[in-house]
């Protein structure tokens, strides 16, 4: 059936009406306006936080832990509870020899040392890694190469510049291939690298840090047969909570150590933190759509209400459009496309807002936090539908006005 | 063009009112005719059903030959636009639209488009003298200007009839003598059939017949 929907004369009525009470109009978008922006800044906001979390844990794999010893909670052995005991490289040897373990990353670090290139100098953490680090964790290689295992072997004299370290030392650029001097030992630049990863696994990101091999810093810094920290992998199909009681059992045997005693060995189980920051994004985004939906059908119910009030107001003209001529659904189309067009501007205002601040919570943190176009396009649609869904009632109403009534109505 | 047939009217309320008894009526094309009585009389109720405003209990409606029974809305709209013009006493423009798109707003109804209609529109006021007030709304209209602007709508579907609700009523006496008029030449020019509801005996003196209406019967010709 043909209705004035799309006529020009339609829009123009639909904007004097709403012009005529311009308070009225602005408070009533303005509750659309702020639920959409509500919508969009929370779905948006759960995003960006969960990418900020994320950010987190990047450049580690996500099936892996974290292990280190840690003082002894229970007295065994002789040992005092409170005692320390240091895991070393035949440990790591011995985990790698777990069934469903990957690889073993172990690591040492040193604080702050002063580390000097031709006339250039700065202090810088050093860690030392084996050719498992790469397996555990995922830095990113600006230029040249990571440690591998010959040089682990060789106790080779190399070094991998975190990228500000690099550009401390050689301003000019191509660090590659020059000599760095830490405490009186020159290393050989083979490698720039940084981390995405906000999360270390000790000491200082690893833009902060010169990397050398293990062995090398064993040696160089008399450290015998001690590791700091491994970082274990599992193969598919295992995880690390599910290898703990192998890797305790494989521990025990080798140090003194309570049976019941959990705490002498520190294991952080990145899978773990994983899924709980995925649990927990669920949680929080649907949270968000739940508040955001509730926000925007209160503005909604505001714009049922003002169509009711319009429609009451106008009972009389309705009257007299009947009278010369408006079939009923002329009145409905007429009232629905006011609702709808009232909907729509403050909901696309609503949208382009939220847009905006996201925006420049994308410039400030650096993540991700702006809607999709296709979240939008379904905010559009959710407010679409809910602004018809309003109209409804007082469009009906306004249906059901006789003009016999509503003339005589004065 | 309208022939009324035993129409009966009651408003079932706290007391049932029989407003229109056996009403018989006979109007011919481009008859200009009045319909007298006092208030309470039953002459409003016979306007809205004359104007498919309203429906009758028992009788047969014959608009220029289509029986005017058990509309649905849409049909009797319908009806409404296309061959009944309507001029009230309020005059019943639309504030918000000058007088162009006021006169224009049935044409809407029939889906015309905007240009035409608009066209159309003009040329009524201007017939109506009223061309240089096309731009304005009612609020900026005398009495007659905006009793004029209403004739313009009533005219512009080329109706079968007009059907006027005490057209003068709330106009001063000169400018009463200026709508009858115009009344008076679109029935003798264009041979409008025109019927005007009316307790004031100087309008029904100068319509060509006039229907007096007492307690809700038809009173025989003096």
């Amino acid at each position: 059936m043909k209705t004035g929907f799309l006529d020009l004369e339609n829009w123009r009525e639909i904007g004097a009406t709403l012009m005529r009470n311009k308070t009225r109009t602005l408070l009533t978008a303005f509750g659309i306006f702020w639920g959409t922006a509500m919508l969009a800044m929370l779905i948006g906001g759960a995003d960006g936080l969960e990418r900020m979390l994320r950010r987190n844990f990047e450049g580690f794999a996500s099936n892996s832990a974290v292990i280190f010893a840690n003082r002894r909670s229970i007295s065994y052995q002789g040992f005092n509870k409170g005692s320390g005991w240091s895991m070393t490289t035949a440990d790591i040897d011995a985990l790698r020899r777990i069934e469903g373990v990957d690889a073993v990353a172990a690591t040492d670090n040193i604080d702050q040392l002063p580390i000097a290139a031709g006339r250039y100098s700065t202090t810088t953490a050093v860690q030392g890694v084996d050719q498992d680090f790469m397996k555990a964790f995922l830095p990113t290689i600006r230029s040249g190469r990571f440690i591998n295992e010959s040089d682990q072997r060789h106790k080779a004299k190399v070094a991998v510049l975190g990228i500000n370290v690099a550009n401390k030392l050689f301003p000019a650029g191509n660090a590659i291939g020059e000599f760095v001097n830490l405490q009186g030992i020159y290393y050989k630049v083979v490698g720039i690298a940084s981390q995405e990863a906000e999360e270390r696994i000790n000491g200082e990101k690893i833009d902060d840090t010169v990397t050398i091999p293990l062995s090398t810093l064993a040696f160089a810094f008399n450290r015998g047969d001690d590791v700091g920290a491994a970082m274990l992998t599992a193969l598919p199909g295992w995880s690390p909570g599910k290898l703990k009681p192998r890797i305790m059992r494989v521990l025990r045997a080798r140090h003194p150590i309570h049976p019941d005693d959990t705490q002498a060995l520190f294991f952080f189980d990145v899978s773990e933190q994983f899924a709980m920051v995925d649990s927990l994004f669920m949680g929080i985004t649907l949270l968000a759509i739940f508040v955001g939906i509730g926000t925007l059908v209160a503005g909604i119910i505001g714009v049922g209400n003002i169509m009711w009030v319009i429609v009451k107001e106008r009972t009389s003209e309705i009257g007299i459009r009947r009278a010369i001529g408006a079939r009923p659904l002329d009145i409905v189309v007429q009232v629905m496309s006011e609702g709808i067009a009232l909907t729509s501007i403050a909901g696309t205002a609503g949208i382009v807002f939220a847009a905006a601040v996201l925006g420049v919570a994308d410039t400030l943190s650096g993540v991700r936090f702006q809607i999709s176009f296709g979240t939008a396009a379904a905010i559009f649609a959710v407010f679409l539908v809910l602004g018809i869904a309003a109209s409804i009632i007082p469009s009906l109403k306004a249906m059901k006005i006789k003009p016999i009534e509503a003339i005589n109505d004065k | 063009m309208i022939t009324l047939k035993g129409i009966n009217k009651t408003y079932f309320g706290a007391v049932p009112l029989h407003v229109l008894r056996d009403i018989n009526l006979h109007i011919d094309r481009g008859e200009l005719v009045s319909i007298m009585g006092a208030s309470g009389s039953g002459k409003s109720t016979l306007l809205n059903i004359l104007g498919i405003l309203d429906n009758y209990d028992t009788g047969e409606y014959l608009l220029d030959g289509v029986l005017i029974r058990n509309l649905s809305e849409n049909r009797a709209a319908e009806l409404r636009n296309r061959m009944i013009g309507f001029v009230f006493q309020s005059f019943n423009l639309i504030s918000y639209k000058d007088a162009l798109d006021n006169v224009a707003l049935p044409l809407f109804y029939q889906g015309v488009s905007r240009k035409k209609r608009r066209l159309m529109a003009m040329e009524q006021l201007d017939r109506l003298g009223l061309a240089d007030r096309a731009r304005h709304l009612p609020g900026e209209l005398s009495g007659g200007q905006k009793q004029r602007v209403a004739l313009a709508r009533a005219l512009i579907t080329n109706p079968s009839i007009i059907l006027a609700d005490e057209p003068t009523g709330a106009l001063d006496s000169k400018t009463s003598c200026e709508v009858m008029q115009i009344f008076r030449e679109l029935n003798a020019d264009r041979g409008m059939t025109i019927v005007i509801v009316t307790h004031d005996p100087g309008v029904g003196e100068q319509t060509n017949r006039v229907i007096r209406i007492v307690d809700g019967r038809i009173a025989p010709d003096q």
